[in-house]
Protein backbone atom coordinates (compact mmCIF):
# COMPACT_ATOMS: atom_id res chain seq x y z
CA UNK A 1 0.00 0.00 0.00
CA UNK A 2 2.07 2.94 1.49
CA UNK A 3 4.75 3.92 -1.60
CA UNK A 4 7.85 5.72 -1.04
CA UNK A 5 8.79 7.87 -3.83
CA UNK A 6 12.33 8.82 -2.45
CA UNK A 7 13.96 7.80 -5.33
CA UNK A 8 17.89 9.47 -5.03
CA UNK A 9 17.57 12.86 -6.74
CA UNK A 10 20.70 14.91 -7.61
CA UNK A 11 21.56 18.26 -6.56
CA UNK A 12 19.41 20.00 -9.41
CA UNK A 13 16.08 17.96 -7.27
CA UNK A 14 17.62 18.47 -3.96
CA UNK A 15 17.71 22.33 -4.28
CA UNK A 16 14.06 21.97 -6.09
CA UNK A 17 12.71 19.88 -3.07
CA UNK A 18 11.87 17.42 -5.11
CA UNK A 19 11.55 14.60 -2.04
CA UNK A 20 9.08 17.51 -0.51
CA UNK A 21 7.20 17.80 -3.57
CA UNK A 22 7.13 14.03 -3.88
CA UNK A 23 5.49 14.23 -0.42
CA UNK A 24 3.20 16.72 -1.42
CA UNK A 25 1.78 15.20 -4.48
CA UNK A 26 0.97 12.18 -2.47
CA UNK A 27 -1.07 13.41 0.03
CA UNK A 28 -3.06 15.41 -2.74
CA UNK A 29 -3.62 12.66 -4.60
CA UNK A 30 -4.92 10.84 -1.61
CA UNK A 31 -6.84 14.22 -0.37
CA UNK A 32 -8.80 14.30 -3.67
CA UNK A 33 -9.40 10.56 -3.81
CA UNK A 34 -12.51 8.69 -1.84
CA UNK A 35 -12.37 8.33 1.88
CA UNK A 36 -12.42 4.34 2.48
CA UNK A 37 -13.97 4.49 5.93
CA UNK A 38 -17.26 2.85 6.69
CA UNK A 39 -19.99 4.85 8.11
CA UNK A 40 -20.48 2.05 10.25
CA UNK A 41 -23.16 1.84 12.39
CA UNK A 42 -25.66 4.67 11.71
CA UNK A 43 -25.30 4.33 7.94
CA UNK A 44 -23.05 1.18 6.50
CA UNK A 45 -22.07 -1.93 7.94
CA UNK A 46 -19.70 -4.41 7.03
CA UNK A 47 -20.74 -7.83 5.75
CA UNK A 48 -18.41 -10.23 6.71
CA UNK A 49 -17.09 -13.27 4.59
CA UNK A 50 -18.06 -16.59 4.92
CA UNK A 51 -14.96 -17.43 6.31
CA UNK A 52 -15.61 -15.23 9.17
CA UNK A 53 -16.11 -16.57 12.91
CA UNK A 54 -18.40 -15.01 14.41
CA UNK A 55 -21.65 -15.34 16.62
CA UNK A 56 -22.66 -18.93 16.74
CA UNK A 57 -25.47 -20.48 14.99
CA UNK A 58 -27.58 -24.05 15.25
CA UNK A 59 -28.64 -25.67 12.01
CA UNK A 60 -31.93 -26.78 11.88
CA UNK A 61 -33.31 -29.78 9.49
CA UNK A 62 -36.36 -29.97 7.14
CA UNK A 63 -39.25 -30.69 10.21
CA UNK A 64 -36.93 -27.74 11.90
CA UNK A 65 -35.45 -30.08 14.42
CA UNK A 66 -32.16 -28.57 15.25
CA UNK A 67 -29.80 -30.79 13.90
CA UNK A 68 -27.62 -31.29 16.94
CA UNK A 69 -27.51 -34.72 18.30
CA UNK A 70 -26.45 -33.82 21.65
CA UNK A 71 -22.90 -35.30 21.42
CA UNK A 72 -21.11 -33.15 23.73
CA UNK A 73 -17.68 -33.23 21.54
CA UNK A 74 -17.86 -29.44 20.85
CA UNK A 75 -17.81 -28.94 24.49
CA UNK A 76 -15.14 -31.61 25.02
CA UNK A 77 -12.81 -30.03 22.52
CA UNK A 78 -14.08 -25.85 22.94
CA UNK A 79 -10.26 -24.66 24.70
CA UNK A 80 -12.22 -21.87 26.94
CA UNK A 81 -15.07 -24.51 28.05
CA UNK A 82 -18.05 -22.23 26.87
CA UNK A 83 -20.25 -25.13 25.55
CA UNK A 84 -22.65 -26.63 27.76
CA UNK A 85 -24.70 -29.34 26.48
CA UNK A 86 -27.06 -31.27 28.16
CA UNK A 87 -29.00 -34.23 26.40
CA UNK A 88 -32.59 -35.65 26.53
CA UNK A 89 -34.73 -38.16 24.77
CA UNK A 90 -37.63 -36.45 22.68
CA UNK A 91 -40.70 -38.40 21.31
CA UNK A 92 -39.30 -39.76 18.16
CA UNK A 93 -36.41 -41.69 20.41
CA UNK A 94 -33.78 -38.99 18.97
CA UNK A 95 -30.78 -37.75 21.73
CA UNK A 96 -31.68 -33.75 21.14
CA UNK A 97 -30.02 -31.26 23.65
CA UNK A 98 -32.22 -30.02 26.26
CA UNK A 99 -29.75 -27.42 27.37
CA UNK A 100 -27.06 -25.52 24.77
CA UNK A 101 -25.65 -23.18 26.60
CA UNK A 102 -22.74 -21.14 24.59
CA UNK A 103 -21.21 -18.36 27.34
CA UNK A 104 -19.83 -15.62 24.18
CA UNK A 105 -17.88 -13.94 26.95
CA UNK A 106 -15.15 -16.59 27.25
CA UNK A 107 -15.54 -18.00 23.37
CA UNK A 108 -12.62 -17.11 21.48
CA UNK A 109 -14.12 -17.78 18.16
CA UNK A 110 -11.91 -20.67 17.43
CA UNK A 111 -14.11 -22.97 15.02
CA UNK A 112 -13.06 -26.22 17.11
CA UNK A 113 -16.38 -26.88 17.67
CA UNK A 114 -17.69 -26.70 14.32
CA UNK A 115 -14.97 -28.81 13.16
CA UNK A 116 -16.17 -30.85 15.85
CA UNK A 117 -19.20 -31.55 15.07
CA UNK A 118 -19.72 -34.72 13.66
CA UNK A 119 -24.26 -33.53 12.90
CA UNK A 120 -23.41 -30.44 10.76
CA UNK A 121 -25.03 -28.61 13.67
CA UNK A 122 -22.72 -26.07 15.06
CA UNK A 123 -21.42 -23.10 12.92
CA UNK A 124 -20.20 -20.12 13.31
CA UNK A 125 -21.62 -17.13 11.69
CA UNK A 126 -21.89 -13.61 10.49
CA UNK A 127 -23.17 -11.53 13.46
CA UNK A 128 -20.51 -9.57 14.97
CA UNK A 129 -22.30 -7.32 16.97
CA UNK A 130 -22.24 -9.06 20.63
CA UNK A 131 -21.72 -6.41 22.99
CA UNK A 132 -23.80 -5.91 25.77
CA UNK A 133 -24.32 -3.94 29.09
CA UNK A 134 -24.86 -6.99 31.07
CA UNK A 135 -22.69 -10.22 31.01
CA UNK A 136 -25.46 -13.18 32.33
CA UNK A 137 -26.83 -11.54 29.13
CA UNK A 138 -23.86 -13.18 26.80
CA UNK A 139 -25.06 -16.86 27.38
CA UNK A 140 -26.71 -17.92 24.51
CA UNK A 141 -29.54 -20.38 24.59
CA UNK A 142 -30.26 -22.86 22.27
CA UNK A 143 -33.20 -21.25 20.66
CA UNK A 144 -30.68 -17.67 20.49
CA UNK A 145 -28.54 -19.73 18.31
CA UNK A 146 -31.41 -21.42 16.02
CA UNK A 147 -32.70 -17.60 15.52
CA UNK A 148 -28.98 -16.41 14.91
CA UNK A 149 -27.85 -14.89 11.62
CA UNK A 150 -26.31 -17.71 9.13
CA UNK A 151 -23.02 -17.56 7.47
CA UNK A 152 -22.92 -14.54 4.85
CA UNK A 153 -23.08 -16.06 1.30
CA UNK A 154 -21.82 -12.96 -0.50
CA UNK A 155 -19.11 -11.18 2.07
CA UNK A 156 -16.98 -8.42 1.50
CA UNK A 157 -19.69 -5.79 0.74
CA UNK A 158 -21.27 -2.40 2.49
CA UNK A 159 -24.41 -2.91 3.23
CA UNK A 160 -26.87 0.32 4.14
CA UNK A 161 -27.62 0.13 7.70
CA UNK A 162 -29.55 2.03 10.63
CA UNK A 163 -28.47 2.31 14.39
CA UNK A 164 -31.02 0.28 15.73
CA UNK A 165 -32.40 1.77 19.25
CA UNK A 166 -34.17 -1.14 20.69
CA UNK A 167 -31.48 -3.80 19.67
CA UNK A 168 -29.29 -2.04 22.55
CA UNK A 169 -27.71 0.63 19.98
CA UNK A 170 -26.72 -2.15 17.39
CA UNK A 171 -26.44 -1.50 13.44
CA UNK A 172 -29.25 -3.42 11.63
CA UNK A 173 -28.91 -3.54 7.85
CA UNK A 174 -31.73 -1.73 6.13
CA UNK A 175 -30.76 -2.40 2.01
CA UNK A 176 -31.29 -5.78 1.00
CA UNK A 177 -28.82 -7.64 -0.60
CA UNK A 178 -26.35 -5.81 -3.24
CA UNK A 179 -24.23 -2.88 -1.49
CA UNK A 180 -21.41 -1.11 -2.28
CA UNK A 181 -17.86 -3.30 -3.24
CA UNK A 182 -15.93 -1.57 -0.50
CA UNK A 183 -12.84 -2.79 -1.84
CA UNK A 184 -12.76 -0.81 -5.20
CA UNK A 185 -11.83 2.28 -3.42
CA UNK A 186 -8.95 0.95 -2.13
CA UNK A 187 -5.80 2.33 -3.96
CA UNK A 188 -3.66 -0.30 -4.93
CA UNK A 189 0.06 -0.04 -5.36
CA UNK A 190 1.39 -0.34 -8.33
CA UNK B 1 -22.96 65.25 13.06
CA UNK B 2 -20.28 66.07 10.63
CA UNK B 3 -17.54 63.80 12.68
CA UNK B 4 -20.05 60.93 13.12
CA UNK B 5 -20.39 60.96 9.23
CA UNK B 6 -16.86 60.86 8.72
CA UNK B 7 -16.53 58.20 11.39
CA UNK B 8 -19.32 56.15 10.50
CA UNK B 9 -17.27 54.07 7.59
CA UNK B 10 -14.65 53.51 9.76
CA UNK B 11 -17.12 52.11 12.83
CA UNK B 12 -18.65 50.02 9.79
CA UNK B 13 -15.26 48.74 8.77
CA UNK B 14 -13.80 48.01 12.33
CA UNK B 15 -17.23 46.28 13.58
CA UNK B 16 -17.36 43.96 10.25
CA UNK B 17 -13.45 43.23 10.36
CA UNK B 18 -13.45 42.12 14.20
CA UNK B 19 -16.82 40.32 13.24
CA UNK B 20 -15.43 38.27 10.70
CA UNK B 21 -12.38 37.41 12.31
CA UNK B 22 -14.04 36.57 15.64
CA UNK B 23 -15.93 34.32 13.85
CA UNK B 24 -13.43 32.99 11.15
CA UNK B 25 -11.87 30.01 13.60
CA UNK B 26 -15.20 27.96 13.17
CA UNK B 27 -15.35 27.71 8.98
CA UNK B 28 -11.09 27.49 9.52
CA UNK B 29 -11.23 24.15 12.14
CA UNK B 30 -13.99 22.47 10.10
CA UNK B 31 -11.87 23.03 6.86
CA UNK B 32 -8.68 21.66 9.03
CA UNK B 33 -9.93 18.33 10.18
CA UNK B 34 -11.72 17.85 6.61
CA UNK B 35 -8.22 18.21 4.93
CA UNK B 36 -6.80 16.31 7.76
CA UNK B 37 -9.45 13.43 7.51
CA UNK B 38 -9.68 13.55 3.42
CA UNK B 39 -5.42 13.17 3.48
CA UNK B 40 -5.85 10.61 5.79
CA UNK B 41 -8.84 8.91 3.08
CA UNK B 42 -11.78 9.30 6.09
CA UNK B 43 -14.53 11.63 5.46
CA UNK B 44 -13.73 13.89 8.97
CA UNK B 45 -16.85 15.05 10.83
CA UNK B 46 -20.07 13.74 9.04
CA UNK B 47 -22.54 13.63 11.94
CA UNK B 48 -23.02 17.11 13.28
CA UNK B 49 -25.34 19.35 10.23
CA UNK B 50 -24.17 18.47 6.68
CA UNK B 51 -20.47 17.06 6.21
CA UNK B 52 -20.22 17.99 9.82
CA UNK B 53 -20.50 21.87 9.67
CA UNK B 54 -21.85 22.55 12.59
CA UNK B 55 -19.12 20.73 14.42
CA UNK B 56 -17.44 23.38 14.93
CA UNK B 57 -20.19 25.22 16.69
CA UNK B 58 -20.23 22.41 19.05
CA UNK B 59 -16.51 22.52 19.40
CA UNK B 60 -17.25 26.13 20.69
CA UNK B 61 -20.19 25.02 22.64
CA UNK B 62 -18.00 22.22 24.35
CA UNK B 63 -14.87 24.58 24.95
CA UNK B 64 -16.68 27.77 26.46
CA UNK B 65 -18.65 25.55 28.68
CA UNK B 66 -15.76 23.49 29.96
CA UNK B 67 -14.24 24.34 33.40
CA UNK B 68 -11.49 27.32 33.12
CA UNK B 69 -8.73 25.66 35.61
CA UNK B 70 -5.80 27.85 36.65
CA UNK B 71 -2.90 25.22 38.14
CA UNK B 72 -2.53 25.97 41.93
CA UNK B 73 1.10 27.44 41.74
CA UNK B 74 0.35 29.57 38.56
CA UNK B 75 0.69 32.98 38.28
CA UNK B 76 -2.67 34.11 38.39
CA UNK B 77 -2.48 37.32 36.89
CA UNK B 78 0.06 36.44 33.90
CA UNK B 79 -1.92 33.25 33.67
CA UNK B 80 -5.04 34.90 32.90
CA UNK B 81 -3.24 37.68 30.51
CA UNK B 82 -1.11 35.42 28.26
CA UNK B 83 -4.00 34.63 26.02
CA UNK B 84 -5.18 38.16 25.80
CA UNK B 85 -1.90 38.89 24.68
CA UNK B 86 -1.40 36.31 22.31
CA UNK B 87 -5.00 37.10 20.44
CA UNK B 88 -4.40 41.08 20.33
CA UNK B 89 -1.30 41.25 17.63
CA UNK B 90 -3.01 39.21 15.35
CA UNK B 91 -6.03 41.67 15.38
CA UNK B 92 -3.94 44.45 15.14
CA UNK B 93 -2.14 43.49 12.55
CA UNK B 94 -5.38 43.30 10.46
CA UNK B 95 -6.07 47.19 10.73
CA UNK B 96 -3.13 47.15 8.23
CA UNK B 97 -4.30 45.46 5.78
CA UNK B 98 -5.79 46.19 2.54
CA UNK B 99 -8.59 44.32 0.91
CA UNK B 100 -8.92 45.85 -2.26
CA UNK B 101 -9.05 49.37 -3.95
CA UNK B 102 -11.37 52.28 -2.21
CA UNK B 103 -15.12 52.04 -3.69
CA UNK B 104 -17.23 54.68 -3.72
CA UNK B 105 -20.55 54.52 -1.10
CA UNK B 106 -22.74 57.54 -1.27
CA UNK B 107 -20.85 59.21 -2.97
CA UNK B 108 -17.77 59.38 -0.28
CA UNK B 109 -14.52 57.18 -1.53
CA UNK B 110 -14.27 54.48 1.25
CA UNK B 111 -10.79 52.69 1.31
CA UNK B 112 -11.12 48.71 2.23
CA UNK B 113 -8.52 49.27 4.83
CA UNK B 114 -8.49 50.58 8.45
CA UNK B 115 -5.63 52.26 8.27
CA UNK B 116 -3.52 53.48 4.90
CA UNK B 117 -0.03 53.70 6.84
CA UNK B 118 3.04 54.89 4.68
CA UNK B 119 4.57 51.77 6.77
CA UNK B 120 1.90 49.28 6.86
CA UNK B 121 4.63 46.30 6.57
CA UNK B 122 6.58 47.20 8.95
CA UNK B 123 3.95 48.23 11.22
CA UNK B 124 3.00 44.57 10.57
CA UNK B 125 6.39 42.78 10.96
CA UNK B 126 6.62 44.73 14.28
CA UNK B 127 3.48 44.01 15.35
CA UNK B 128 3.36 40.22 14.63
CA UNK B 129 6.49 39.81 16.50
CA UNK B 130 4.44 41.17 19.71
CA UNK B 131 2.25 38.20 19.44
CA UNK B 132 5.19 35.58 20.89
CA UNK B 133 4.90 37.81 24.19
CA UNK B 134 1.37 35.74 24.75
CA UNK B 135 3.55 32.38 24.76
CA UNK B 136 5.98 33.53 26.60
CA UNK B 137 3.74 34.82 29.27
CA UNK B 138 1.61 31.39 29.16
CA UNK B 139 4.75 29.47 29.49
CA UNK B 140 6.30 31.16 32.16
CA UNK B 141 2.93 32.00 34.41
CA UNK B 142 1.79 28.18 33.59
CA UNK B 143 4.73 26.73 35.89
CA UNK B 144 5.25 24.05 34.17
CA UNK B 145 7.74 22.63 32.94
CA UNK B 146 5.68 21.56 29.28
CA UNK B 147 4.81 25.28 28.96
CA UNK B 148 8.43 26.60 30.19
CA UNK B 149 9.88 24.03 27.34
CA UNK B 150 7.40 25.02 24.58
CA UNK B 151 7.81 28.70 25.09
CA UNK B 152 11.58 28.23 25.03
CA UNK B 153 11.31 26.62 21.77
CA UNK B 154 9.02 29.29 20.48
CA UNK B 155 11.21 32.30 21.95
CA UNK B 156 14.22 31.01 20.29
CA UNK B 157 12.09 29.97 16.70
CA UNK B 158 11.02 33.52 17.05
CA UNK B 159 14.52 35.46 17.02
CA UNK B 160 15.81 32.99 14.74
CA UNK B 161 12.62 33.51 11.89
CA UNK B 162 11.91 36.79 12.22
CA UNK B 163 14.88 38.32 10.95
CA UNK B 164 14.84 36.09 7.58
CA UNK B 165 11.57 37.28 7.02
CA UNK B 166 12.45 40.57 7.50
CA UNK B 167 14.93 40.56 5.42
CA UNK B 168 12.94 38.28 2.70
CA UNK B 169 10.39 41.37 2.60
CA UNK B 170 13.06 44.11 1.46
CA UNK B 171 13.35 43.22 -2.20
CA UNK B 172 9.26 43.57 -2.44
CA UNK B 173 10.00 47.20 -0.36
CA UNK B 174 12.97 47.60 -3.12
CA UNK B 175 10.37 46.93 -6.32
CA UNK B 176 7.59 48.88 -4.89
CA UNK B 177 9.71 51.85 -3.45
CA UNK B 178 7.22 52.17 -0.42
CA UNK B 179 6.51 50.25 2.39
CA UNK B 180 2.67 51.12 2.06
CA UNK B 181 1.14 47.87 1.39
CA UNK B 182 -1.50 49.17 -1.22
CA UNK B 183 1.13 50.56 -3.20
CA UNK B 184 2.82 47.90 -2.69
CA UNK B 185 -0.28 45.70 -4.55
CA UNK B 186 -0.31 48.91 -7.05
CA UNK B 187 3.28 48.29 -8.11
CA UNK B 188 2.45 44.28 -9.30
CA UNK B 189 0.02 45.41 -11.71
CA UNK B 190 1.97 44.17 -14.35
CA UNK B 191 3.87 41.36 -13.03
CA UNK B 192 3.60 39.51 -9.66
CA UNK B 193 6.16 39.57 -7.62
CA UNK B 194 6.89 35.85 -7.43
CA UNK B 195 8.26 36.14 -10.94
CA UNK B 196 10.57 38.85 -9.90
CA UNK B 197 11.30 37.41 -6.00
CA UNK B 198 11.18 33.70 -6.24
CA UNK B 199 13.68 33.52 -3.62
CA UNK B 200 12.25 36.27 -1.21
CA UNK B 201 8.92 34.06 -1.52
CA UNK B 202 10.32 31.00 -0.40
CA UNK B 203 12.38 32.49 2.48
CA UNK B 204 9.36 34.42 3.35
CA UNK B 205 6.85 31.53 3.01
CA UNK B 206 9.03 29.21 4.87
CA UNK B 207 9.86 31.83 7.72
CA UNK B 208 5.72 32.68 7.72
CA UNK B 209 5.58 28.92 8.03
CA UNK B 210 7.70 28.96 11.27
CA UNK B 211 6.02 32.54 12.47
CA UNK B 212 2.66 30.95 13.14
CA UNK B 213 4.26 27.84 14.77
CA UNK B 214 2.99 25.20 12.07
CA UNK B 215 4.04 22.02 11.25
CA UNK B 216 6.98 21.28 9.80
CA UNK B 217 8.33 24.29 12.64
CA UNK B 218 5.55 23.48 14.94
CA UNK B 219 7.96 22.71 17.88
CA UNK B 220 6.79 24.90 20.53
CA UNK B 221 3.72 23.13 20.66
CA UNK B 222 4.82 19.40 19.51
CA UNK B 223 2.26 17.06 20.95
CA UNK B 224 5.03 14.01 20.83
CA UNK B 225 7.27 15.39 22.82
CA UNK B 226 5.58 18.39 25.13
CA UNK B 227 2.34 17.56 25.79
CA UNK B 228 0.54 20.90 24.10
CA UNK B 229 3.70 23.11 24.32
CA UNK B 230 3.15 26.21 26.03
CA UNK B 231 -0.88 26.03 26.33
CA UNK B 232 -0.68 22.59 28.15
CA UNK B 233 -1.92 23.88 31.34
CA UNK B 234 -4.92 26.12 29.34
CA UNK B 235 -8.30 24.93 29.14
CA UNK B 236 -11.66 26.09 28.24
CA UNK B 237 -12.10 29.17 26.76
CA UNK B 238 -8.44 30.85 27.32
CA UNK B 239 -6.83 27.61 25.25
CA UNK B 240 -10.11 28.63 22.56
CA UNK B 241 -8.33 32.18 22.87
CA UNK B 242 -4.80 30.67 21.98
CA UNK B 243 -6.52 28.89 18.69
CA UNK B 244 -8.36 31.61 17.62
CA UNK B 245 -4.78 33.80 17.55
CA UNK B 246 -3.21 30.57 15.88
CA UNK B 247 -5.52 30.28 13.00
CA UNK B 248 -5.15 34.07 12.86
CA UNK B 249 -1.67 34.06 12.27
CA UNK B 250 -2.42 31.51 9.52
CA UNK B 251 -4.67 34.34 7.57
CA UNK B 252 -2.46 36.71 7.84
CA UNK B 253 0.72 35.19 6.70
CA UNK B 254 -1.84 34.00 3.68
CA UNK B 255 -3.31 37.27 3.00
CA UNK B 256 0.40 38.47 3.19
CA UNK B 257 1.87 36.20 0.93
CA UNK B 258 -0.95 37.17 -1.33
CA UNK B 259 -0.57 41.17 -1.01
CA UNK B 260 3.20 40.84 -1.44
CA UNK B 261 4.02 38.16 -3.79
CA UNK B 262 0.91 37.05 -5.42
CA UNK B 263 -0.04 40.67 -6.52
CA UNK B 264 -2.55 40.94 -4.13
CA UNK B 265 -6.08 41.73 -5.80
CA UNK B 266 -4.45 41.79 -9.18
CA UNK B 267 -5.12 40.25 -12.03
CA UNK B 268 -9.39 39.47 -11.28
CA UNK B 269 -11.47 37.66 -13.15
CA UNK B 270 -14.24 40.20 -14.67
CA UNK B 271 -16.39 38.61 -12.83
CA UNK B 272 -15.13 38.59 -9.52
CA UNK B 273 -14.73 41.83 -7.10
CA UNK B 274 -11.44 42.84 -5.73
CA UNK B 275 -11.86 42.16 -2.20
CA UNK B 276 -13.33 38.71 -3.58
CA UNK B 277 -10.56 37.60 -5.74
CA UNK B 278 -8.25 38.68 -2.83
CA UNK B 279 -9.83 36.63 -0.13
CA UNK B 280 -9.54 33.71 -2.85
CA UNK B 281 -5.86 34.44 -3.13
CA UNK B 282 -5.87 33.68 0.92
CA UNK B 283 -7.84 30.90 1.48
CA UNK B 284 -5.72 29.17 -1.34
CA UNK B 285 -2.53 30.02 1.03
CA UNK B 286 -4.61 29.01 4.23
CA UNK B 287 -4.88 25.57 2.46
CA UNK B 288 -1.44 25.38 1.36
CA UNK B 289 -0.66 25.82 5.09
CA UNK B 290 -3.02 23.21 5.71
CA UNK B 291 -1.92 20.80 2.89
CA UNK B 292 1.59 20.94 4.32
CA UNK B 293 0.80 20.32 8.02
CA UNK B 294 -0.43 16.86 7.43
CA UNK B 295 1.85 16.05 5.17
CA UNK B 296 5.32 16.38 6.37
CA UNK B 297 6.91 15.67 9.80
CA UNK B 298 8.18 17.74 12.27
CA UNK B 299 12.18 19.49 11.98
CA UNK B 300 13.97 18.29 14.99
CA UNK B 301 14.90 21.44 16.85
CA UNK B 302 18.68 21.80 15.53
CA UNK B 303 17.25 21.33 11.98
CA UNK B 304 15.08 24.07 12.71
CA UNK B 305 18.39 26.70 13.93
CA UNK B 306 20.14 25.27 10.79
CA UNK B 307 17.68 26.25 8.41
CA UNK B 308 17.12 29.69 10.16
CA UNK B 309 20.22 30.78 10.30
CA UNK B 310 22.57 28.87 7.91
CA UNK B 311 19.44 28.64 4.91
CA UNK B 312 17.16 31.61 5.00
CA UNK B 313 19.27 34.25 6.53
CA UNK B 314 22.12 33.86 3.82
CA UNK B 315 19.42 33.29 1.19
CA UNK B 316 17.53 36.40 2.45
CA UNK B 317 20.83 38.62 2.02
CA UNK B 318 21.55 37.27 -1.19
CA UNK B 319 18.23 37.99 -2.94
CA UNK B 320 18.46 41.15 -1.78
CA UNK B 321 22.28 41.58 -2.94
CA UNK B 322 21.40 40.47 -6.36
CA UNK B 323 17.90 42.35 -6.63
CA UNK B 324 20.05 45.41 -5.44
CA UNK B 325 22.82 44.69 -8.48
CA UNK B 326 19.86 43.58 -10.98
CA UNK B 327 17.59 46.73 -10.09
CA UNK B 328 20.74 49.59 -10.91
Amino acid sequence: MARTLTEKKGWIGRIFFADLLSGLRLTLRYMLSRTITHRYPDHEKWVPYERHRGHHFMKTNDEGEVNCVACELCSQICPCDCITVIPFENEKGDRRPAVFDINLARCLYCGLCEDACPADAIKLGQEYEVACDDRPKLVVHLDDLVAAPRKAGDGGRLQAARLDKDRQQRSTATGGAGGRDWWQYIRKGK
Amino acid sequence: METFLTLLPMLVKMAVIVGVLLLLPLPLTWLERKIAAHIQQRPGPMRVGWHGLLQPVADAVKLLTKEDHIPAEADRRLFAMAPVVALVPPFLVFTAIPFGEPVEVFGTEVPLMLSDMNVGLLFILAVSGIGVFGTILAGWASNSKYAVLGSLRSIAQMISYEIPMGFSVIGVVMLANSMNLSQIVAAQQGLWNIVLQPVGFFVFFVAGLAEAQRIPFDLPEAEGDLGAGYHTEYSGIRFSLFMLAEYLVVVMLAALNVLLFFGGWNGAPFFLPDPVWFLLKTGFFVWLFMWFRFTFPRYRYDQLMTIGWKVLLPLSLLNILVSGILML
